[in-house]
This record gives C-alpha cells, sequence and structure tokens, in this order.
C-alpha cells in the first residue's frame, strides 16, 4: 500500500515537472516567436516608410515654371504684372482638365479682365497613348492663335473643352477643328491648311518637352503665384478655392 | 539559435498544410505586387486617384496617395514569401474592404471614375459598367485574404523558418 502510494506521488511529481517542463518550453516559444514577429513587423514598417519617403522624393521635384508670358507655347490673358499669376498646363483630352475648365474656366476669365489675375495657359500633350486627338488639337490651337490671335484662340480653347471627348474615344474628324475654329472667330482658309496639315506638330512637341523640363508630371498642373496649386479634395473644388484665392 | 537547426522540422510542419494556403498567398500578393508597382512609379496619378474619389478631405488626400502604395507592395511581398502572413492577410482583408466600401459609394453617387486601381484613375465613361467586375475582383480577393487568415499557416511559407511551430505533449511527455 504504503509503497505503491509512494510510488505514485512518484509518478505524479514527475509528471508535473514534464508539464511544468513543457509549460515553460511553450512560454519560451511562444516569447521567442513574439520576439522575432515583433523584429520583423518593425523592419517591414520601416520598408513602407521607405517606399513613402522614395515615392515622395521621386514626385517632389517642385514644378518650376518659367515667368508667364515668356513659354514660346502659351496663351497669356489678363495683364502682366496683375496682383496673381496664375501658369495652367493642360492637355486638350486631359478629363480631370476639362472638369476644372467647367467650373473656374468662366470666372478665371472674368477675374482676369478685372485685372486681378493673369494667366498663363500652356497647352501640352501627354496623352498620345489614346490616340492623336492631344497632339491635333494643340496643333489645331497654335495655329489658330498664330493666324486669329489670342482672343480666338482663347474662344477655341473654350469651344474645345465644351465639346472635349472622352479621354478613349470615339474621337472627332480633323474637319471638326477647322468648324470649331471658324465658330471661335478664325477665318477658315487661314486655319484649315494648318490644321489638316499638322503644321505646328513640332511646337506641340517642344512645348511638352518644356514642360517636362519644368517638371510638370500630369495634367492639370496649376501654379498659383509659382506654387502648384491643388488643395482640395476634388477637382472642382481645387478650382472653387483657387477662384476663391485670387477675388 | 536554434531557429536553423530546427529549421527542416519546421519546414516539415509547413508542409501539412495545404498547397491551396500556398496559391491564395501568390494570388492575392501578386496582385497587390502588380497594382502597387504600377502607382509606384507614378506618384501624381496614385494622388489624382484618391482624389477622384472625392472622398477624403483636402489635407488627407496626398499623404493617402502615397501610403496606399507603398503598404499595397510590402502586404503584396510579404504574402508572396509567407512572412508574418496572417498580418499581412488582415491588412489585404481591411484595404480590399475599404476599397470594395470606396467603389460602391462612387457607384452610388454617380461618379464615373476609373477605380484607379492599377494606376490609371480619375473620370471613365465607362465606369458603371466596369464597377460591378471591380467590387467582384475585390470580394474575391477579400475571400482569399480571409482564408489566409484563418489557415494558420501555409507551405513555401517563410513564417515556418522563421516561428516555431507549438510541440505536440505527447513527443515530450512520453520521452521520459
Amino acid at each position: 500500500m504504503s509503497s505503491r502510494s509512494a510510488k505514485d506521488a512518484k509518478a505524479n511529481a514527475r509528471a508535473e515537472r514534464a508539464a511544468e517542463l513543457l509549460a515553460a518550453t511553450e512560454r519560451k516559444r511562444r516569447a521567442d516567436n513574439l520576439r522575432r514577429g515583433v523584429i520583423v513587423g518593425g523592419l517591414l514598417a520601416v520598408v513602407v516608410a521607405a517606399a513613402v519617403l522614395l515615392s515622395l522624393r521621386s514626385s517632389d521635384q517642385d514644378v518650376v515654371a518659367s515667368q508667364v508670358g515668356s513659354s514660346d507655347y502659351g496663351l497669356v490673358v489678363g495683364e502682366v504684372g496683375a496682383p496673381y499669376e496664375i501658369v495652367i498646363y493642360e492637355d486638350f483630352l486631359c478629363p480631370i482638365c476639362g472638369v476644372f475648365e467647367q467650373t473656374a474656366g468662366e470666372q478665371l476669365s472674368a477675374v482676369a479682365a478685372a485685372g486681378n489675375v493673369v494667366i498663363d495657359y500652356r497647352p501640352i500633350s501627354i496623352l498620345g497613348r489614346f490616340g492623336p486627338y492631344s497632339d491635333d488639337a494643340y496643333n489645331a490651337f497654335l495655329v489658330v492663335q498664330e493666324a486669329g490671335g489670342d482672343e480666338v484662340a482663347m474662344n477655341f480653347h473654350d469651344l474645345l473643352f465644351d465639346d472635349q471627348p472622352a479621354e478613349d474615344g470615339p474621337f472627332p474628324e480633323v474637319d471638326w477643328f477647322v468648324e470649331k475654329a471658324v465658330e471661335a472667330g478664325a477665318d477658315e482658309a487661314s486655319v484649315r491648311t494648318g490644321i489638316e496639315s499638322g503644321a505646328r506638330m513640332d511646337d506641340v512637341e517642344a512645348a511638352t518637352q518644356e514642360a517636362e523640363d519644368d517638371g510638370v508630371a500630369g495634367t492639370p498642373t496649376i501654379l498659383l503665384d509659382g506654387v502648384v496649386f491643388n488643395d482640395g479634395g476634388s477637382w472642382e473644388e481645387i478650382a472653387r478655392n483657387l477662384i476663391e484665392e485670387i477675388s | 539559435m536554434t531557429a536553423l537547426s530546427s529549421a527542416p522540422a519546421a519546414w516539415r510542419s509547413g508542409a501539412r498544410a495545404p498547397w491551396w494556403g500556398l496559391a491564395a498567398r501568390l494570388v492575392v500578393g501578386g496582385v497587390w505586387i502588380w497594382a502597387s508597382a504600377l502607382k509606384l512609379l507614378d506618384p501624381a496619378t496614385s494622388i489624382e486617384s484618391v482624389r477622384a474619389y472625392e472622398i477624403l478631405p483636402a489635407s488627407l488626400v496626398e499623404p493617402v496617395g502615397y501610403v496606399l502604395p507603398a503598404l499595397e507592395v510590402v502586404v503584396g511581398l510579404t504574402l508572396v514569401v509567407g512572412l508574418l502572413t496572417r498580418g499581412a492577410a488582415l491588412l489585404s482583408a481591411l484595404l480590399l474592404i475599404a476599397f470594395i466600401v470606396g467603389i460602391s459609394t462612387a457607384w452610388a453617387r454617380g461618379l464615373e471614375i476609373d477605380c484607379g486601381c492599377f494606376g490609371d484613375g480619375g473620370a471613365n465613361p465607362d465606369a458603371t459598367s466596369q464597377y460591378p467586375w471591380e467590387i467582384a475582383r475585390d470580394v474575391g480577393l477579400l475571400g482569399l485574404s480571409l482564408f489566409l487568415l484563418r489557415a494558420r499557416s501555409s507551405r513555401l511559407a517563410l513564417d515556418s523558418l522563421l516561428f516555431r511551430p507549438p510541440v505536440p505533449a505527447t513527443i515530450e511527455g512520453s520521452s521520459t
């Protein structure tokens, strides 16, 4: 009896020790795993932070636009020397540019006419991947500006944005640009050849290159007094905020 | 450290996990890497994609535009190599839920925007016909992420090298 219970007690003690050992091993395993998990998690957080910084740096090359009126390919509206200066880079096909023009276009012209702002519209052509529309539209714009002057070119600009095609087409025929040019006040005979032959395509390319060299990464890019302006949760809001800023 | 010496046993324990855990990791992780690569190359577009949803206030648009692609690439890489798999799967699921909510509200508000999932972004006249597919794709990826969250291990995962699995009690107890 007594020897048996002693045996039992021994066995119990052994089992307890084994259980303790097991529990200790398990605790150590968990602590190890947690430690490694925290280290790896920390390293990954560093990777995320590095990726953010990297993309910040790659894009934060500031846009340094040449002075209002100094580009050979722009259209200046308003009086140089007005209290506010705005430079607008836009692609005639870019849908957000369309949204911006619809929201702010008329008011911008009004504020410019009142003498409170001078605006340098600098079209560029960066959406060639969707087709020739960006190139054709900008070429037509330059032809119209050359033949009809800045005011007609501004009308033409507004007409193109009023009737902007979808980014991925379908696109109008070249003749459509001639119609718009005439509607804007240009003389058909003076613009048709240039529009149809793409007379200013070299300038389209040069202007786009110039903008890229200035650091323009996309359209619309808007600079207010030399600083990129994109304050808003949507482009309607940005457009409204811009108007508010200069009014 | 015993990590290296016990590695073969660890691989074996991972090897008991089903192959489709690995398959799910590769699919979901691969999609994240692809999606983020296009955005990391072009942060400006990423920012405009975020703005196009018209959900976030102006001050948050840019930070989110920068952080999202970085998060995505890390979630993708960790899923593919099986590092902190369950944490990555949880993050993946949360991101996908956010995207599903974002796309659904854009649809409900009548916005016609590209989801910006793979770099493009901004307006898209065909958007309404694409929303159902985009949501279906994200729901599928969400399902796979939740599966990975539930499955404790999968094959060929770095996790099984890095973390020791629990030792079955019977072996320890009977060995004395």
